[in-house]
């Protein structure tokens, strides 16, 4: 078997707890090593239609989470066969996409209540923050933490900032945050430690609808100021 | 039947859990005490994955708008009529209409299940009918129980099953036993300080306020904290090691991916003790190793058959004895 990308070379398999495994496969942001996981992700797929040792697999960043069943496949049963699946991923560069989603969003003010904190912390003007954050095209490398959260990147370094020492215990659904190289949308009223710069009114989940989530891996998002 | 008068801090309609969407963000849900939702089941001929009431900490009351029997597991919250007779937990009642049951509080554990004869009528959303509030899915409009909703168990009128109770002597809760909660180490100990899992394992912990279906935050010695990671899905159980050194174990609902060091991972079979945890509660921690825990896991379930296999000749040889007297 080859290994076209020579990515599985570098990937380190952890264990996680007692059912479930970790290919790592790097620690950056980076949308060619994403888009990779997200082939990979799709070859354990197809792979369960097979035989459904491996459970469904959940992407990160740069790492693919893999259940299984002990009950019917050993330890090292799994960590072959996920092996030998990802011997076969080819390595692609990122899924060509159509136009970029359009998100439209309100910026400063109570709908972004850190925005004049970002500009102060990044030597911006409040206009230049959002004319940076607007500006760029982003990538869904992935949506989890709560149902429908985009982890958009890559943001312009000149935005990066740590996440806010103490996270907020409510953050309201449709802000639009950032942290490090990340912009996000929180699709519901959750506790979040990123920075609020904005607000959107687009239905980023919404249960009745199938699928529920807006965005998908693999999209590409622009924000339009409102 | 049952009504909600007053659904005290919280109660959820909950099954076994909708895993597989967590590449959606759609965490797994379900029970917190897999365990206890599971003998709330058997005893009242529920299938395995069948819906049960999840009651948290107390505090709250149901009428009953038809007579029915209910079942009893997971925490002892201190559940009565509203005569002032209590209601045991592992085991059914059968309860008359007109009457309440009332939940004083939490004499052991933090989460109670209650049962209704063959499961309690909910609707599916993407194969459970857990619920989860965040993302508006399972239970009843994919919210908590409120005043006003009302349970109606799959097999109405059916009353065979109350009396029963579970043979703890077989299968016993998890959250019985004594002794440090057991976690498999990894994945992310590469991205924390040398000594961190043994200061975690020397120190106690003390269950924060913070303390809920998404996650359980511990107070204690500060450890040596690492670095942010780029993040990588999570598992319920997942010990996470953020910057203040105090360490966030991730529960049934909590995030599918996160950016702070993983220490550990609570297994399976450890899972029902962490859903009885609550605000208060001492905590220990001792390392066990994959092929232990899934051991441990495999005894476990084998106790449960053994146990509910019990309760089922038992109550083939009641209906039996009970047509010989008629």
């Amino acid at each position: 078997m080859t290994d076209p990308g020579g990515r599985l070379a570098a990937v380190r398999i952890e264990r996680v707890g007692d059912a479930a495994l970790l290919a790592v496969v790097g620690d950056a942001i980076d949308a060619d090593l994403n888009a990779w996981v997200h082939r990979a992700a799709d070859d354990v797929r197809r792979g369960r239609a097979g035989a459904a040792a491996l459970g469904a697999p959940v992407p990160g960043y740069a790492s693919l989470l893999v259940p299984f069943d002990p009950e019917t496949c050993s330890e090292d049963a799994a960590r072959a066969l996920l092996e030998a699946t990802l011997r076969r991923t080819a390595d692609s560069p990122p899924r060509a996409a159509g136009q970029p989603i359009e998100i439209p969003v309100r910026y400063g003010g109570a709908d972004g209540p850190d925005l004049a904190d970002v500009a102060e912390r990044t030597g911006l003007a409040q206009a230049e923050v959002v004319a940076a954050h607007a500006g760029t095209v982003y990538r869904v490398f992935l949506v989890g933490f709560v149902p429908g959260f985009p982890y958009l990147g890559i943001l312009p370094e000149q935005l990066a900032l740590p996440r806010r020492a103490t996270p907020r215990l409510r953050v309201p659904a449709g802000s639009v945050a950032i942290a490090g190289r990340q912009t996000g949308i929180y699709p519901s009223a959750t506790p979040g430690g990123w920075h609020l710069i904005g607000r959107t009114d687009a239905p980023i989940w919404d249960p009745r609808r199938d699928p529920p989530a807006l965005l998908a891996p693999g999209d590409r998002v622009r924000f339009v100021p409102a | 039947m049952l009504e909600v008068v007053d659904p005290g801090l919280l109660m959820t309609l909950q099954d076994t859990g909708r895993p597989g969407y967590a590449d959606l963000g759609i965490p797994p849900s379900g029970a917190c005490d897999a365990w206890g939702l599971g003998v709330a089941n058997v005893l009242a001929d529920a299938p395995p994955d069948g819906v049960a009431i999840e009651v948290t900490l107390g505090g709250g009351e149901l009428l009953v708008a038809e007579t029915c029997a209910v079942s009893l597991a997971g925490a002892d919250l201190g559940a009565e009529r509203d005569d002032g007779s209590p209601l045991r937990p592992d085991a059914v009642h059968r309860l008359a209409a007109g009457s309440r049951i009332r939940f004083g509080g939490p004499a052991r554990g933090a989460r109670a299940y209650l049962g209704l004869a063959g499961g309690i009528v909910a609707a599916k959303v993407l194969g459970s009918a857990a619920t989860h509030v965040q993302g508006g899915l399972g239970g009843l409009d994919g919210r908590a129980l409120r005043a006003g909703d009302r349970l109606v168990p799959v097999r109405r009128g059916d009353l065979a099953m109350a009396g029963r109770a579970w043979p703890s002597a077989i299968a016993p809760h998890p959250a019985a036993a004594e002794g440090p909660i057991r976690f498999v180490p990894g994945p992310d100990l590469g991205s924390l300080p040398a000594g961190a899992l043994e200061e975690l394992v020397a120190a106690a912990w003390r269950v924060a306020g913070a303390c809920d279906r998404m996650g359980i935050r511990l107070e204690g010695r500060r450890l040596p904290a690492g670095t942010e990671i780029v993040s990588h899905p999570l598992v319920p159980g997942a010990i996470q090691l953020p910057a203040d050194g105090q360490p966030l174990l991730i529960m049934v609902d909590g995030p599918t991916v996160g950016g702070y060091p993983v220490i550990g991972v609570v297994p399976r079979a450890e899972l029902p003790r962490l859903g009885q945890l609550r605000p208060g509660d001492g905590v220990r921690f001792a390392p066990q190793g994959a092929e232990e825990a899934r051991a441990t896991w495999h005894e476990q379930r084998a106790g449960f058959a053994r146990a509910a296999e019990a309760l089922h000749a038992d109550a083939v040889w009641h209906r039996l004895a009970d047509g010989a007297g008629g």
